[in-house]
C-alpha cells in the first residue's frame, strides 16, 4: 500500500527572482509525479501559532517533506516548536561542506556521553525530511531527492528469508507465497495483483496543489534544538526577557516567543551546547548550520559601518543583552547577571592533593 | 532634483543632489522639520545594485546609538547589515520596500527612502563633503570588495 508524501514548501522572504523561478519550477515539477501533494507555505519561521499555516503543518499525518530556505536544522526544529514532529528522514541532499566535515564523526561521539532532552520524548512514526533550498540552485536536484524519498518510504520492508533459522511469522509466509512487485523503482503504475481498493489507487492519484497565505509580517524568537539541548538552564538564567519557561516535567521550553527582543542572539551564544537557533541570524552557527558554511555573496557591513569586534561569545551577548535593557528602559547589567562560572574559564592551578585524591578516584572506574 | 554633484566611480557617475546631506555610512538626509529622513546615496547603491531584500531588526519609535545595528539588506551582488546613520529616535520605516525594494535601484532619492528619525546635532556632510568623503574611501571601497572576490 503506497504512502502518500506531503512536500511543503515554504516560501522565501526574499523578492530574489532566482528564488522564487527555484520555488516556482519545483512545484510545477512535483505536480507531475503522482503519490505528491504540495502544500506551499509563506515563511515557515514567520508562521503565526495559531494561523492558517500552522494548522495546515499540523494537519498532516503522513511522512513530510519540508523544503525551506533555512538550515536543516533551522527547519526541523521550527516544525518541532509548532508541534509538527516526527522521526528525521535523512536527506543525501546535504551541501559539500558538510561532507568533508570529519567534525561530525567526533561530535556524534561526544553527544551520546549526555542526556538530552530528545531521549525522554516519544516521536511520531512517520518521517521528516528537510530539505534546504539554499543548496542548489535549480529545481532538478529536489526533485530527484523527493523522488528518491518517496521510493524510500514505498519500499517495504519485509525480512523475507528472516524465518530460514526458525519458523515464518503469517506475514512472511504470505509474501513468500504470493510475491508482488509493489517495492518496483517508481511504484507509479497501479498494482495489479494486490487488493486494490479504492483508497489505494488514491493513493496513487495525481499531486495536488495547496497555497496557504498568511499577512506579512517577520518574527523573531530562538528555538530550541532538543537533541543539543540538555536542560542546563543557562539562557533561562541569560534572558532577562522572559523569553524561556519550563513545562509540567520541567523542560526548558521557548514559552514566549514575542518577548524575544528583534534581532538579539544573546542567549544562543551562552548555550554550551550550542543547541539555540535563530534560523534568521547571519552567523551560520547561531543560524542552525550543523557545519560553517562561508557566504557566497560579498560582505559590504564593513563599509556601511559595522564596529570593529574582538570579543568573547558571552561578552558579545552581554553587550547585545545590555543593549536590549537600554531600548526597553531598563538599566544594563553587563556580566553580573546569568552568566555561568564555567570551570573552563578559571586559570588553570597546579594539582593540589585533593585533586590527585579525584584523579585516582576516576581511574578506579568505579 | 535642480542641482546634483558627481562623483566618478570607476566608469560609473553616481550622482548626488545637492538639496540634501549625507551620512558617513553612504546614505542621503534630507531634513523635513525635526524629523530626518534617509535613503540611500547612489554610491551605496551602486555597490549594492538589484537590491532583493531588506530587513530591519528594530521597532519604530526605538532610540537608536549612532552605528547601532538596524537591519540587513541582500542584493544581487551583495550583502550588508545596516547601522544607524546618527543617534536618535526612528519613527519610520519605508513599509513598501519591505515587499518590494525596487524603489532603491529605480527612485534612490525618492520613492527608494529607508526610514525617517529624529535626531539632534546631526553630524551630516555636506554635498561638497560627503564627495570629498568619497574621495577618501573609494580607494578602501575597491580594496574590500576585490579582496573578497579573491577568496
Amino acid at each position: 500500500m503506497a504512502h502518500r508524501l506531503t512536500v511543503i514548501l515554504s516560501q522565501g522572504q526574499s523578492q530574489h527572482p532566482a528564488k522564487r523561478e527555484l520555488e516556482e519550477n519545483l512545484v510545477a515539477a512535483l505536480l507531475m509525479e503522482r503519490g505528491i501533494d504540495v502544500v506551499v507555505i509563506p515563511h515557515l519561521y514567520d508562521l503565526q501559532a495559531d494561523g492558517t499555516g500552522v494548522l495546515a503543518l499540523q494537519g498532516v499525518s503522513g511522512h513530510l517533506v519540508v523544503a525551506s530556505w533555512l538550515f536543516e536544522r533551522a527547519t526541523r526544529w521550527t516544525l518541532d516548536r509548532h508541534g509538527v514532529r516526527g522521526q528525521v528522514g535523512v536527506s543525501l541532499l546535504t551541501s559539500e561542506e558538510d561532507e568533508e566535515d570529519e567534525d561530525d564523526v567526533e561530535r556524534a561521539e561526544e553527544l551520546d556521553a549526555k542526556d538530552r532532552v530528545i531521549d525522554q520524548r516519544e516521536l511520531p512514526k512517520r518521517k521528516i525530511y528537510c530539505l534546504d533550498l539554499r543548496v542548489h540552485n535549480n529545481a532538478a536536484p529536489y526533485l530527484e531527492e523527493i523522488k528518491r524519498i518517496y521510493n524510500e518510504l514505498n519500499t517495504q520492508v519485509v525480512d523475507l528469508m528472516g524465518w530460514v533459522s526458525g519458523s515464518p511469522k503469517q506475514e512472511q509466509m504470505e509474501r513468500f507465497l504470493s510475491p508482488t512487485n509493489d517495492t518496483a523503482v517508481g511504484n507509479v503504475a497501479p498494482l495489479a495483483n494486490t487488493n486494490g481498493t479504492a483508497a489505494e489507487a488514491a493513493a496513487q492519484d495525481a499531486a495536488q496543489l495547496k497555497r496557504i497565505e498568511e499577512p506579512p509580517g517577520r518574527r523573531w524568537y530562538p528555538v530550541i534544538d532538543y537533541s543539543r539541548c540538555t536542560n542546563c538552564m543557562e539562557c533561562i538564567d541569560f534572558c532577562l526577557f522572559g523569553v524561556y519557561g519550563v513545562d509540567s516535567v520541567e523542560t526548558i521550553l521557548v514559552e514566549q516567543p514575542d518577548n524575544c527582543r528583534k534581532g538579539c542572539p544573546a542567549c544562543s551564544r551562552v548555550c554550551p551546547e550550542n543547541a539555540i537557533i535563530f534560523p534568521q541570524h547571519k552567523t551560520p552557527t547561531i543560524a542552525g548550520s550543523a557545519a560553517v558554511g562561508e557566504s557566497l555573496k560579498i560582505d559590504l557591513s564593513a563599509l556601511f559601518g559595522a564596529p570593529v569586534e574582538g570579543k568573547s561569545a558571552i561578552e558579545i551577548a552581554a553587550l547585545e543583552r545590555d543593549e536590549q535593557l537600554l531600548m526597553t528602559g531598563r538599566e544594563a547589567v553587563g556580566l553580573s547577571v546569568g552568566i555561568p562560572k564555567r570551570q573552563t574559564d578559571k586559570p588553570a592551578q597546579p594539582k593540589d592533593e585533593l585533586d590527585r585524591l579525584l584523579d585516582q578516584l576516576d581511574e578506579l572506574d568505579v | 532634483m535642480s542641482d546634483a554633484l558627481v562623483f566618478l566611480m570607476g566608469n560609473f557617475a553616481a550622482s548626488f543632489p545637492t538639496d540634501r546631506q549625507y551620512a558617513k555610512n553612504h546614505m542621503w538626509a534630507l531634513p523635513e522639520g525635526d524629523v530626518i529622513r534617509f535613503g540611500f546615496s547612489a554610491y551605496a547603491v551602486r555597490l549594492l545594485q538589484d537590491v532583493y531584500f531588506l530587513d530591519w531588526i528594530v521597532e519604530p519609535d526605538a532610540v537608536v546609538n549612532e552605528k547601532q545595528q538596524l537591519g540587513a539588506i541582500e542584493s544581487k551582488k551583495a550583502e550588508s547589515d545596516l547601522y544607524a546613520p546618527l543617534a536618535g529616535r526612528l519613527l519610520q520605516f519605508n513599509q513598501e520596500l519591505l515587499s518590494d525594494p525596487s524603489s532603491i535601484n529605480v527612485d534612490t532619492y525618492g520613492a527608494g527612502w529607508l526610514f525617517t528619525m529624529q535626531a539632534s546635532g546631526a553630524p551630516l556632510l555636506s554635498p561638497p563633503e560627503y564627495i570629498e568623503h568619497l574621495a577618501s574611501v573609494w580607494e578602501v571601497t575597491q580594496r574590500t570588495i576585490k579582496g573578497q572576490m579573491n577568496e
